[in-house]
């Protein structure tokens, strides 16, 4: 669906993107996280033309967003971290115009995505009164129309209550399923991008750190935080059970009989008040990768 | 070319569905009854009398209210009309910019030439409209407090000066309109070239109006009398030449010709330049 070839940028001398590829699937969820000033934005720039590369191409659905971007764009659509729209106007007159410029709209269609996003009681207000969370429903119903494969959400949860951000999520997860959308999504919210992308890629000051499944990416092992009060004393039966110590984290090989561990440690005199399994989070894995 | 059409409906939409777009019309009645109230005092009265009546003619037949809607038209224009184009012609791609629409506009699959096109057909559609009504309203409300009579037309910059009958004077009225709109597309263009660069909207405008001040006063210094012809303001003015005796049309269409000129290059220039940029938050 979406191939990113070797793109970079500079503004005003500054390297904003290093040699950049990555590819998107057709039907996947990828997420493109990075902090501020990480290249986010001039990724999604450059994908929409909006932004022209120093070197490099992107192609969707096999077209060259530089050379041919009218066909590039065709099945596209995107939202913005701060959705801009007329404000004077009603919801449903920017959704005409803003779709007028890909092509004519049936009434019909703007309507069934109206509905989509649970917009069809204020759509005809003006943008002016909505809430944030309305806004973000109709910059999505904007990128919605009229029938795009491929959706950019830049921070589509950013600002959004804790019910807007898993309306969001349900949403993004439904036209996945019901429209086989592909999506490439940012977020600060590592949980929503855990809980929504099949893929990701970090960016860091500009350089990719890391592209793929990230729970592939792991390293193997069974993690445990153990309450114990002497690790001098659980030192050795840890190094013998071949694990490894982080602060209070403790990894041992897959497979490792944990229950024979924790016998072995109070064994040998140590107190152990708790042993609890550790997930490792996506923020546990971005923080690794960006700090490296 | 029913899309362009398509697109040029929402284009328009959004323009004239601005409350601003009204208060400026608004604003231009306002100067409108402004100038009538000076017109109508009995000193500048007296003067105008005194103008016509050194020619030998009638004064109470041309102190009509064509007259008084063709100064209307002469002076509001100047006054307001090149602030309120370069107002909105400044705002037009620029302020798009600024609040984040162009974004969402671009992130779809229009070009940018597309994009410029219609906000500069647009922009000359403005134009007409707000030249219109400010010819329409000076004469509705120079009749209602001139009534009908004769046309008398005085324009000492342009070294014009001419009578006619209400009838023939409502044509040269009628015809000035288009062409006085064809002159102040030039300020129009101008504020659609800044507006295209990257600056900010109120920037764009206060260019716009500096570049159309300082020609006007550089044209008037007399040291200039013989490139005149070269400013922007010298070959806006040929629209009143359209209440000559003898219309020079070969002229007019040179300053036309030679106006288009200048308006078609500000416009690819614009457009260059805002192909240029890269657009992102």
């Amino acid at each position: 669906m979406l191939r990113i070839d070797e793109i970079t940028k500079a503004f005003a001398g500054k390297t904003a993107l290093h040699p950049l590829t990555l590819d998107v699937e057709a039907g996947e969820i990828f997420g493109l996280l990075g902090h501020n000033g990480a290249g986010k934005s001039t990724t999604f720039g450059i994908l929409l033309g909006q932004v022209h590369p120093d070197a490099g191409e992107v192609w969707i659905r096999g077209a060259s967003v530089q050379r041919n971007r009218s066909q590039a764009l065709g099945r596209v659509g995107a939202i913005f971290e701060t959705p801009s729209f007329y404000d004077y106007l009603s919801g449903w007159r920017n959704l005409g115009i803003f779709t007028a410029y890909t092509g004519r709209v049936a009434p019909a269609r703007m309507r069934e995505i109206v509905e989509l996003v649970g917009l069809t009681a204020r759509i005809h207000d003006p943008v002016r009164v909505y809430s944030h969370g309305m806004r973000q429903r109709l910059a999505l119903a904007q990128a919605l129309l009229p029938d795009p494969e491929f959706i950019i959400l830049d921070e589509p949860s950013e600002g959004l209550d804790p019910e807007g951000i898993q309306e969001m999520r349900e949403l993004i997860l439904r036209l996945r399923a019901e429209h086989r959308l592909t999506v490439l999504l940012s977020s600060h919210l590592l949980p929503e991008v855990e809980q929504l992308c099949d893929r990701i890629a970090i960016l860091n000051q500009g350089r990719l750190v890391f592209a793929g499944a990230w729970r592939d990416a792991l390293p193997p092992g069974r993690r445990v935080r153990l309450d114990i009060d002497d690790w001098e004393r659980a030192g050795p039966v840890i190094e013998r059970a071949l694990g490894t110590r982080r602060d209070s984290v403790v990894t041992f090989p897959d497979g490792t009989d944990l229950a024979a561990v924790v016998a072995e440690l109070v064994t040998a005199g140590v107190r152990l008040s708790a042993v609890e399994p550790v997930r490792v989070t996506l923020e546990d894995f971005y923080l690794e990768r960006v700090n490296r | 070319m029913s899309l362009f059409f398509h697109q040029l409906g929402g284009e328009l939409f959004k323009l004239f569905a601005r409350k601003r777009t009204y208060i400026g019309f608004g604003a231009f009645v306002a100067v409108e009854l402004l100038l009538l109230g000076l017109l109508r005092m009995e000193r500048v009265q007296r003067s105008i009398r005194r103008i016509i009546e050194a020619t030998g003619y009638d004064a109470s037949e041309y102190l009509s209210g064509l007259t008084l809607a063709f100064m209307i038209l002469l002076w509001s224009v100047f006054l307001l009309g090149s602030l309120y184009l370069a107002l909105v012609a400044g705002d037009l791609v620029s302020k798009e910019v600024e609040d984040g629409m162009m974004r969402m506009i671009l992130s779809r699959p229009v070009s940018r030439l597309r994009v410029l096109t219609l906000k500069a057909v647009a922009a000359a559609i403005y134009t007409f409209a707000l030249v219109a009504f400010i010819g329409v309203t000076a004469l509705a409300a120079g009749m209602l407090y001139g009534g009908a009579g004769g046309l008398f037309v005085f324009a000492p910059m342009e070294k014009l000066f001419a009578l006619y009958e209400f009838g023939p004077g409502l044509v040269r009225y009628a015809a000035a309109l288009p062409l006085l709109a064809l002159s102040l597309l030039t300020i129009s263009a101008l504020g659609f070239f800044f507006s295209c660069l990257n600056m900010k909207p109120a920037a764009a405008t206060i260019l716009t109006l500096s570049v159309f001040f300082i020609d006007t006063i550089v044209k008037n210094i007399p040291y200039f009398d013989a490139i005149r012809e070269n400013f922007l303001t010298a070959r806006m003015s040929a629209w009143v030449r359209v209440f000559d005796y003898n219309v020079p049309w070969e002229a007019m269409v040179e300053s036309y010709a030679w106006l288009m000129a200048v308006n078609a290059t500000l416009l690819i220039l614009g457009w260059l330049a805002f192909e240029r940029r890269d657009f992102k938050s």
